[in-house]
């Protein structure tokens, strides 16, 4: 572990056993209302212990922004695929796999909307894809053929040869707007054919 | 002597890291299929008070003068990765030896996204 990430842990051990302590000692009635008051005020009137204060406050939302991102790097740098070259590693996130994946639904016109997870493990790629779909679209055949062609993509993109398990939901068949509005004209249509249609009984 | 300082008869020479990662960027984008370099927190917080100084790109020099750098990349769709990130680690191996005379030990892609259209 890195002397940095030691430092940021300790930091914020010490931080919240000082807030634990600090409830303590109020709740045990050590620390009276009229001594915070008394440091608050003291605090205020002299210029010095407020340059402190600022300082610090200063101080620690750049050790808390450091932090994150050291954590946040950490998990990032988990989901990846990787791989040694002769002149190092390379590592494809898996968001980026993800990102190759959601670019198949505009070449699938059947599909509206493509929502894929994946994950990789020793089993080989897994991709778990939540789908919606138009109302004309065959199902079982197009699933297969969504399944063969994120495959192929996958396997012919990635360069790897690992096994791609593929996993379909779908989750919904959306009607087409296209449809609705024909729909609708043709309503539209009808009902000013009819004369006097649009007086109703009194 | 620091590890990236380079002596001669006349004095030293050093070179800053960000030399380096500048050196790695535009050795990176040459390849074709690379759509930019990535980015992350430091480099997107400096990018918006326009100074693009930063980059995502690490370099790390070690005390007997190695080079290693991690270069997170942004591909475009439709090209094939390992191609790409090989060409990417050799182009930028012969730009860095090249020009700064210094010896790349490693130099790892991290391909962090495809290109969204």
């Amino acid at each position: 572990m890195k002397f940095f990430t030691v430092l940021g842990i300790m930091f914020y051990a010490v931080i919240i056993i000082a807030i634990g302590l600090a409830f303590i000692v109020f709740s045990l009635n050590l620390l009276l209302p009229q001594d915070i008051n008394n440091l608050l005020i003291y605090a205020q009137n002299s210029s010095n212990s407020r340059l402190i204060i600022g300082l610090s406050g200063l101080l620690l939302i750049l050790i808390s922004f450091s932090f994150a991102q050291i954590i946040l790097g950490r998990f990032q740098r988990e989901k990846t695929i990787a791989f040694a070259t002769s002149s190092g590693q390379v590592t494809i996130s898996l968001s980026a796999v993800e990102d190759l994946i959601r670019r198949l639904a505009g070449v699938i016109p059947e599909v509206k909307e493509l929502r894929p997870n994946v994950v990789a493990n020793k089993k080989g790629i897994i991709v778990d894809m939540r789908i919606i779909l138009r109302s004309e679209a065959n199902i079982p055949e197009l699933t297969s053929r969504l399944q063969d062609i994120t495959k192929s993509k996958i396997q012919e993109i990635l360069g790897l040869e690992e096994q791609v398990i593929i996993k379909i939901h779908v989750a919904k068949i959306a009607h087409d707007e296209k449809d609705n509005r024909r729909k609708r004209d043709l309503e539209k249509e009808d009902s000013s054919a009819i004369p006097f249609s649009g007086y109703g009984r009194a | 002597m620091n590890p990236d300082e380079l002596r001669n008869e006349i004095g030293s020479i050093r070179i800053h890291k960000n030399v380096i990662s500048s050196i790695s960027s535009i050795a990176a984008m040459e390849i074709e299929g690379v759509k930019k370099i990535g980015s992350n927190l430091k480099s997107s917080l400096f990018e918006l008070f326009d100074q693009k100084l930063y980059s995502a790109i690490k370099v790390d020099i070690s005390k007997n003068e190695e080079v290693r750098v991690e270069i997170p990349l942004i591909v475009k769709y439709g090209y094939n990765i390992p191609d790409i990130s090989g060409r990417v680690q050799e182009n930028v191996r012969q730009a860095l030896e090249k020009m700064s005379n210094l010896s790349v030990k490693e130099i790892n892609v991290n391909v962090k996204g495809i290109e969204r259209g």
